[in-house]
C-alpha cells in the first residue's frame, strides 16, 4: 500500500461523507473534449454514447456527438489501430479506465496534458511522461499566457470527465453509502445499548 | 412446531446440538472484544462466498474476456459494482480480521496446551486463505494480477531437480496464460468450501477445549456464562463496528486496496515498473526478497508463515495468561508486531539502499524472535515466579511445572 493510499484511508475514515463531485457543466465540457479531441486516436471502449444521457446531455445533443454511430455503440477511436501503429509506432491506450490506471488519477492526466514543453533542442517533451509518443494536441508548449489558461481549463474538464468515465457509478455509490453507513451507525448504537442491558443481568 | 421438533429430535440431535454448541455453550465471562475476531472472520467468509457466487454468474474465466467481464460487472450488471467492491474489499477485511485473531492468540498464549490442535487447524485455515486470495487476485486479469501470478509461480523454480517442470505444471504452460486463469478460477471457487469445512473442524476443536480467557487461569463453573445471549449480543455489537469500517471503504474508498496497475489489462510483453503483492502478503514478500538466494528466500518465506505452528513448543514458559504476566514475552510481542509493519513497508518498495538493509534486519528480528523464545521463556519463567504472581496464576504455573518434572 502506497503512502497515498494510507493517507486516503485515514482521510476517508475522517471525512467519509464530504466527497466532492465535479459539476455537471464541467463533465459536459470534458465530454466534448474527449469526443472531439481524445477520441480521434484513443478509444473509450467501456463508455457508450447512451452513457452521455446520464451526464445531462439531451438526446439531440448526443445524436450530434455520435454522428453515424449507434446510441449503444462504445467510443471506439476514429483512427484504425493499424494506422495508429504506423503513425505513432504504438496504439494509444484506451482511456475508459485511465483515471484509475495511473497513480494520481485525474491529477496525473491533467499534469500530463499540460506538461508539454519545448526542450533545449527545440523538440516537444513532457515533464510527467518523458518519451511520450502522444503529440502536444492542444499545443500548450507554444501557447501564450491566455492560450495556456484556456488549455488548462480544457485539461481540467477532460480529466474530470475521464474520472467520471472510469467510475460512472461513483455518485450513486456515495449516495447509497451515506444511507448504508447511517443505518449501520444507528444499528450499532442500538446493539451497544442492548448489549449493556443484557450484560446487566450478570450483576 | 414443537411436535415437528420433537419428531426431528428423536432422529437427529437438533435441540441438543443448538443447546450444547450455541445457546448454553459455556463461555468465560471475562472475554474481551479481542475474542470476537473469530466470529468476524466467519462472517467475512460468508460475505466472500455469497458475493463470489454472484460474481461468478457474470465473470468470464477466459484471458480474452476476463478484464472486459469485470468492467461489465462494474458498469452493466445491476449493483455489480457493489458486489465486486464488497468482494475485493472483503479479501482485505478477511486478512485484517484473521491477523488480529492470530495476534490475540499470540498475546494471550491461547496456542498453549491443550489448544495446540485448535491453533494448527487455524494455521491450516491461514494457508488455505492465502492460496485462495492469491488465485483470486489473478481473475481480474490486470497487469498486477498477471505479473503477481508470474512472480509467485516462478518461486517454485526453487524446487530441487524438478523446478521447471513444477512451474510449467502449475501454470498449465510455459507462461501464465489462459490455462492458468481457468485453473485458478476453478480452484478459487473450490477452496472457500474447503475453508468452510476446515472452519467446522476448527470449531469442533474449539468446543472440545473451550475458549481461553485473558486471566490465564481455568475459570470456575460460575464464571462461565451461556454463549447466548451474552456473546451473541457482544459479537453482534462488534460486527456493527466492523461493518461500519468495512462499508466506509466499500462505498467511499473502494479502490484503496486495488493497485492502479491492475486497471490496465494483463500484458505479457510489458513488465510493470514495480511488482507489488497485496498488502497482506507484503511482510512475507519482504522476507523473500531479503534473502539473496532464490531457494533460500523461498524457504525463509515458507518458514515465516509455518513457524507459527511451532509456538506451543517454542514457548516453554509454564506461566499462563500469555503476555499479561510475562514482561519479556510482552516486549517480544510488541517488537514482533512493529517488525511486521516495518517488513510490510519494505515489501511495498523496491529493495534498494537503506530499505534493503532495513528488510534484512527486519527479517533477522522476525526469525530471532522465534529462535530466542525457547530460552527466553524458560529464563523468564524463573524470573516471574521469583518476582511473584497472583496466587491463582502462580498455583497453575507451579502445578504445570510439577507435572512436567514428575514425567521426566
Amino acid at each position: 500500500m502506497s503512502n497515498n493510499k494510507l493517507f486516503g484511508l485515514i482521510f476517508c475514515l475522517m471525512f467519509p461523507v464530504g466527497a466532492t463531485h465535479a459539476d455537471e457543466a464541467q463533465l459536459k465540457r470534458g465530454a466534448h473534449v474527449a469526443v472531439e479531441v481524445c477520441n480521434t486516436c484513443h478509444s473509450l471502449k467501456y463508455v457508450k454514447y447512451s452513457d452521455f444521457l446520464k451526464l445531462g446531455f439531451t438526446k439531440a445533443e448526443v445524436d450530434a456527438m455520435r454522428g453515424a454511430k449507434g446510441m449503444a455503440d462504445p467510443l471506439i477511436s476514429q483512427m484504425a489501430p493499424a494506422d495508429e501503429l504506423a503513425m505513432f509506432s504504438t496504439v494509444p491506450p484506451d482511456l475508459s479506465l485511465m483515471a484509475k490506471a495511473r497513480e494520481g488519477g485525474a491529477n496525473y492526466i491533467y499534469s500530463m496534458i499540460t506538461g508539454f514543453y519545448t526542450d533545449a533542442k527545440g523538440q516537444t517533451a513532457n515533464h510527467v511522461f518523458p518519451g511520450i509518443k502522444m503529440p502536444d494536441v492542444f499545443m500548450i508548449a507554444q501557447a501564450d499566457a491566455a492560450g495556456r489558461k484556456d488549455i488548462e481549463q480544457k485539461a481540467r474538464d477532460v480529466s474530470a470527465f475521464l474520472e467520471w468515465a472510469s467510475d460512472p457509478q461513483a455518485e450513486e455509490r456515495k449516495t447509497l453509502g451515506r444511507y448504508v453507513i447511517g443505518y449501520f451507525i444507528l444499528l450499532t448504537v442500538l446493539l451497544y445499548f442492548l448489549k449493556k442491558k443484557i450484560w446487566k443481568r450478570l450483576g | 412446531m414443537n411436535k415437528i421438533i420433537a419428531w426431528v429430535d428423536q432422529r437427529f440431535p437438533l435441540t441438543y446440538f443448538i443447546r450444547h454448541e450455541l445457546t448454553d455453550y459455556p463461555t468465560p465471562r471475562n472475554l474481551s472484544y479481542w475474542w470476537g475476531f473469530g466470529f468476524l472472520a466467519g462472517f467475512v467468509l460468508v460475505i466472500q462466498i455469497v458475493t463470489g457466487i454472484f460474481l461468478a454468474m457474470h465473470y468470464k474465466p477466459d484471458s480474452s474476456l476476463a478484464f472486459d467481464s469485470v468492467q461489465h460487472i462494474m458498469r452493466e450488471v445491476n449493483y455489480g459494482w457493489l458486489i465486486r467492491y464488497l468482494h475485493s474489499t472483503g479479501a482485505s477485511a478477511f486478512f485484517a480480521v484473521i491477523y488480529t485473531h492470530m495476534a490475540r492468540t499470540l498475546y494471550y498464549g491461547s496456542y498453549r496446551r491443550p489448544r495446540e490442535l485448535l491453533w494448527w487447524t487455524g494455521q491450516g485455515l491461514l494457508l488455505l486463505m492465502m492460496a485462495t486470495a492469491f488465485m483470486g487476485y489473478l481473475l481480474p486479469w490486470g497487469q498486477m494480477s498477471y505479473w503477481g501470478a508470474t512472480v509467485i509461480t516462478n518461486l517454485f523454480k526453487a524446487t530441487p531437480v524438478y523446478g521447471d517442470q513444477i512451474v510449467t505444471w502449475l501454470r498449465g504452460g510455459f507462461a501464465v496464460d489462459d490455462p492458468t486463469l481457468t485453473r485458478f478460477f476453478s480452484l478459487h471457487y473450490l477452496f472457500p468450501f474447503l475453508i468452510f469445512a476446515a472452519v467446522a473442524i476448527h470449531l469442533v476443536a474449539l468446543h472440545t477445549v473451550r475458549s481461553s480467557n485473558p486471566s490465564g487461569i481455568n475459570l470456575a463453573d460460575k464464571d462461565n456464562i451461556p454463549f447466548h445471549p451474552y456473546f451473541t449480543i457482544k459479537d453482534l455489537f462488534g460486527l456493527g463496528i466492523f461493518m461500519i469500517v468495512y462499508l466506509l471503504i466499500v462505498f467511499f474508498k473502494p479502490d484503496l486496496f486495488i493497485d492502479a496497475a491492475n486497471n490496465i489489462p494483463a500484458n505479457p510483453m510489458q513488465t510493470p515498473a514495480d511488482i507489488v503483492p497485496e498488502w497482506y502478503f507484503l511482510p512475507f514478500y519482504a522476507i523473500l526478497r531479503s534473502v539473496p538466494d532464490l531457494a533460500g528466500g523461498v524457504v525463509a518465506m515458507a518458514i515465516s508463515v509455518l513457524i507459527f505452528a511451532a509456538m506451543p513448543y517454542l514457548d516453554r514458559s509454564r506461566v499462563t495468561g500469555g503476555a499479561r504476566y510475562r514482561p519479556v514475552y510482552r516486549a517480544m510481542f510488541y517488537i514482533f508486531v512493529i517488525d511486521i509493519f516495518v517488513l510490510g513497508y519494505v515489501g511495498a518498495h523496491p529493495p534498494a539502499g537503506t530499505l534493503k538493509v532495513v528488510g534484512e534486519i527486519g527479517t533477522a528480528i522476525y526469525f530471532m524472535t522465534f529462535l530466542l523464545l525457547p530460552f527466553v521463556s524458560r529464563w523468564e519463567e524463573k524470573y516471574v515466579l521469583a518476582r511473584g504472581l497472583p496466587p491463582a496464576v502462580e498455583a497453575m504455573a507451579r502445578k504445570e511445572i510439577a507435572e512436567a518434572e514428575g514425567n521426566v
